[in-house]
């Protein structure tokens, strides 16, 4: 691995801001955050996966990646990060390297050829090049290719170096944000500044879920100058640092970015969610807060609890009627980060009953929170087995699970419903609306008729000889890296 | 000309070419007499409102787009499932000519059919001379083993009396004393083709049964119905009935009837319940119909001999499976193999992966009475919303069953049934009341088209697909089918509905 490569991976992992870090001893900090992978267990994306699906947003960018075909030929326009208006980003571009390229080295220059031909295509205002396991074992200088095809062809190249060998798919959401502060913020000057602009870092409007906060923000004035990265222009990415204040949304992958924007620029940041109907509100006010603190016009908080009072009212009238259909419902929730404690308190507002909620890629911070909101820290899981899992939801320990898409097979087997809350979803449960939806999401969930059908024993099974009853299949397997936040 | 010999347009563009438009126009402006474009629009729109719902609904005498066909399609259908069977229908021979060319168009197949072709003369003097020919001349030239008469309107208007005429025919040397001639009579005026379907079975069993003596057995013998996915049910119904050892006979079998291979040899007569089988089922323990509707006479006949007998509705879906199935194990005393219990856990979970984009979509059905009801029980199990059930010939007894069927679901409480509508009236209905789905045939592609709502193609006649016929949709396996083809139209649509390229902002790979 390339020296610099190296020193980029280890600075990724002392992360002065990152609570987990800051507990650790100096012994256990130098050993670094990555999970050391079981060969032969399940394990999550690389950090080439995690690179890619932290930049991929930036809408009208072109995005090559530099390697063999599986790595893009598997993944391209995988992840459902909505585009209000260019689609470049869904088009994919590789270099597909063949066994030649490799072997004769041609591989550098291969890639220079196909940024040429992107930019001769596609014009696109940047061109984001990735590296893979294969340039990187080869020894293919990314960067200094780029800095060549961007003297060259006048537009800007950016490396992305984060071969899926390297590490974890957060590591490469990690390396990723350090690329954009390497090579794209503050790179381009805003025409115009307000007092009101900010940055959302770590949203990446899957399903368009910034769509349902963005209104919000229009309503009281407030400027979304950079996204990093969710319907994100690259010009937005660039003007970042000049923004007044950081929300910083999924605390795990860009924590690092949201760091150093306030390092370089004077930024302040501060950690939030839209899952809920308190944390959004607690998001807006925080945010108002911090803005008027950095020389807004003070008119802008009572303006925002205007905002947070009707919005809030008018949201609590939509769930009202979905209250009956799912209160007394028992949710497990597996997901991680700050989804583990900004949906919970919502849901026991509505008369759901958390038993259970994961842990993983939280923070210290996210934990104090679950044992706030939930009284004390026994229903805090880090992981969860397969295997674990589907005894809870076997013994009906749940009505529902709540997680990503690759749990719902356990629920599905252990014949529980299932609400897709993880980043594959499909539909968008951010902000007062997304809400909403997320309760009829629930309520479609657990009251299909469906599932008395899965849950009914077969008619020749209930006709079967007592003690002959057929026991449920136990899943097998374990995982200790199950999904990603 | 914008038809050219070195590119030929097809007809669908073609007559979009400006050539044509501004020919049509000219037409309609110089000869038409047309009323005015936005006029039309006017009338157009206001057909798709309530006001004009409620006189379309008021019709009395006006039958307009009918969601059925006549008796003697469905005693044709029923008398080409036996071996070396030829059917002949006694009246006008353009019935029958409609008959073969509704089977051939649906099952891509040859269809045979003959008629006694009655003519003035006969219609003025009684058709027996045509019947004493007619038989004759398709014993003569087609060597059937058994020939299945039917009537056309025409024939019962007059009264010709069938059993008499066929001994007369017989007495005469059409055919030979012991040849069979099952017959039905099937006036287009009464029921419909699963109707015909029934007499024709009746008929048939009748003609085989006479005098002989029941000696009972363990068998069991199943009326599949009127079914336009016959060749991929029964197929599938002898599968599963293999899988738990019972011993079948199927009264009408048409699978391989309408599915010949293309080996250079023309099948005139293939496949078929053989005729032993048939003098055989009188000595079957039981006879079991897979749709009430198409076999009530018929059943009551079998249980006239001593057979226990049960109906279903179009068994579609878990529980109407389920049901079947376990009826043929309190028949039979057999168990459901482990084969099929896998297969219902693989349509469970199918039903479990998908019910997401199944949940609280809304239905229009349209069909025979058997199907409609087994659609609809299939889409509750689904979390779908019937809204209209229709069944132009369904009748109070249908009505009745569908009400049950829709208040023993939550999801079925919005639904409306309308037995004896016509699809005009159906359009009329889904316009003041739109679905998102609407399930019937092909005839329904007209409603899609005026209406914007996605039609999947799942009953009798498809016309403008090809080879759906050869997909069960009965048992586990068949549901699965069926949930796929409700699938596909729904991300289809989804997809459709997404934006145009370059905004196709939730224009998923992933779904």
């Amino acid at each position: 691995m390339a020296q610099a490569l190296q020193a980029r991976i280890d600075a990724a992992f002392v992360e002065p801001a990152c609570g987990v870090n800051r507990s650790k001893s100096d012994t256990q900090r130098r050993k670094g955050c990555a999970k050391a992978l079981t060969p032969g267990a399940a394990a999550g994306g690389c950090a080439f996966d995690g690179a890619k699906i932290a930049l991929q947003p930036i809408v009208d960018a072109a995005h090559l990646i530099h390697g063999a075909l599986a790595c893009e030929g598997n993944s391209w326009d995988n992840r459902s990060s909505a585009s209000s208006g260019p689609t470049l980003y869904r088009t994919s571009f590789t270099t597909d390297l063949s066994e030649l390229d490799i072997v004769m080295g041609h591989g550098e220059k291969k890639l220079f050829r196909a940024i040429r031909e992107v930019i001769d295509r596609y014009s696109p205002p940047a061109v984001f090049v990735y590296s893979t396991c294969v340039p990187a074992l080869v020894g293919d200088d990314i960067e200094a290719v780029c800095k060549a095809a961007a003297e060259k062809f006048g537009t800007p190249v950016i490396p992305v170096n984060a071969p899926g060998f390297v590490g974890s798919k957060n590591l490469g959401n990690k390396l990723a944000g350090q690329a954009l502060l390497d090579h794209v913020i503050g790179t381009i000057e805003p025409e115009r500044t307000t007092t009101t602009d900010i940055n959302i870092v770590g949203d990446y409007n899957l399903s368009g879920e910034l769509w349902q906060v963005k209104p919000l923000f229009d309503r009281l004035g407030i400027r979304i100058l950079g996204s990093i990265t969710g319907d994100a222009r690259y010009r937005q990415v660039a003007m970042a640092h000049r923004a007044r204040v950081t929300m910083l949304v999924c605390s795990k992958a860009l924590v690092s970015l949201a760091r150093q924007l306030e390092e370089r620029y004077d930024i302040p940041w501060f950690e939030g969610s839209f899952y809920g109907i308190s944390d959004t509100s607690q998001a807006l006010r925080t945010l108002c807060r911090m803005l008027v603190e950095r020389g807004a016009s003070a008119d802008l908080l009572p303006r925002c609890e205007a905002l947070i009072a009707a919005e809030e009212a008018r949201v609590r009238a939509a769930l009202e009627p979905l209250r009956p259909r799912v209160a007394g419902r028992r949710v497990l929730l597996y997901t991680g980060g700050h989804k583990s404690w900004s949906v919970v308190s919502a849901l026991q507002e509505l008369g759901m009953e958390v038993v259970g909620t994961s842990m993983r890629k939280s923070t210290e911070s996210d934990k104090d929170r679950v044992k706030t909101i939930m009284g004390d820290d026994s229903h805090m899981f880090e992981n969860m087995a397969p295997k674990e899992m589907y005894q809870v939801l076997k013994s009906a320990g749940a009505d529902v699970l709540m997680s990503g898409g690759r749990s719902q097979f356990v629920a599905l087997k252990a014949k529980t419903p299932w609400v897709d809350v993880n980043q594959e979803k499909h539909k968008p449960y951010a902000g007062y609306a997304g809400m909403v939806k997320l309760v009829s999401a629930i309520d479609r969930a657990i009251n299909n008729p469906m599932w008395a059908e899965i849950r009914d024993p077969a008619p020749w099974e209930s006709r079967a000889a007592p003690g002959q009853v057929p026991s449920g299949r136990a899943a097998s397997g374990d995982a200790t890296d199950f999904e990603d936040c | 000309m914008p038809q050219s010999a070195e590119k030929v347009l097809d007809h669908a563009k073609l007559f979009q070419e400006p050539e044509y438009v501004e020919m049509f126009e000219r037409k309609r402006a110089e000869f038409e007499n047309a009323p005015p474009a936005p006029m039309v629009k006017e009338i157009g729109d206001w057909t798709k409102s309530w006001e004009y719902r409620e006189k379309n609904l008021g019709r009395e005498a006006l039958c307009i787009n009918p969601a059925k066909a006549c008796q003697p399609l469905g005693a044709v259908f029923a008398g080409a499932g036996y071996e070396g069977s030829l059917s002949f229908v006694h009246g006008s021979q353009g019935c029958v000519a409609y008959y073969r060319s509704h089977l051939a168009r649906h099952f891509k197949e040859p269809s045979s059919a003959v008629s006694s072709s009655m003519t003035e003369d006969a219609a003025v003097f009684g058709g027996l001379n045509n019947m004493i020919d007619g038989l004759a001349n398709a014993y003569a030239l087609y060597s059937p083993k058994m020939i299945a008469v039917s009537t056309t309107c025409m024939a019962e208007v007059i009264g010709d009396d069938l059993n008499s005429f066929i001994l007369q025919a017989k007495e005469k040397g059409s055919v030979p004393q012991d040849f069979a001639v099952p017959y039905a009579h099937t006036p287009a005026f009464v029921g419909s083709h699963i109707d015909g379907y029934d007499n024709m079975q009746k008929g048939i069993l009748e003609t085989f049964w006479k005098d002989a003596k029941r000696v009972p057995g363990e068998g069991i013998n199943i009326i599949p119905g009127f079914d336009g996915f016959a060749v991929g049910n029964i197929r599938e119904l002898k599968r599963m009935l293999a899988l738990m050892g019972v011993e079948t006979t199927i009264l009408s079998d048409v699978s391989d009837v309408y599915d010949t291979p293309s080996d250079g040899e023309f099948r005139m007569y293939a496949g078929g319940t053989s005729l032993d089988e048939v003098k055989g089922a009188l000595n079957a323990k039981a006879t079991v119909s897979m749709q009430e509707y198409c076999s009530r006479k018929t059943l009551e006949f079998c249980e006239e001999h001593g057979q226990a007998t049960a109906s279903f509705h179009y068994p579609l879906g878990v529980r109407a499976t389920d049901e079947f199935l376990m009826a043929m194990t309190d028949l039979t005393g057999t168990t459901i193999p482990d084969s099929l219990k896998l297969e219902r856990g693989r349509l469970v979970d199918a039903l479990a992966d998908s019910q997401s984009y199944l949940h609280g979509k809304t239905y229009a059905i349209f069909g025979d009475p058997d199907f409609v009801y087994a659609m609809a029980r299939f889409l509750l199990e689904t979390g779908g919303e019937p809204r209209h059930c229709l069944a132009t010939n369904g009748g109070k007894a249908w009505e009745k069953q569908m009400r049950e069927l829709l208040a023993s679901s939550p999801f079925g409480k919005d639904c409306q049934v309308w037995a004896g509508k016509d699809l005009w009236a159906l359009r009329s209905i889904m316009a003041t009341e739109p679905v998102d789905l609407l399930i019937g045939n092909s005839h329904g592609k007209y409603l899609e088209r005026d209406l914007g709502t996605p039609l999947i193609r799942l009953a009798f006649p498809i016309f403008d697909r090809h080879h759906h016929h050869r997909f069960p949709t009965w048992g586990y396996q068949g549901a699965i089918n069926v949930l796929v083809k409700i699938l596909d139209k729904i991300f289809d649509r989804l997809d459709a509905e997404s934006g145009a390229p370059g905004q196709d902002i939730s224009f998923d790979l992933t779904r």
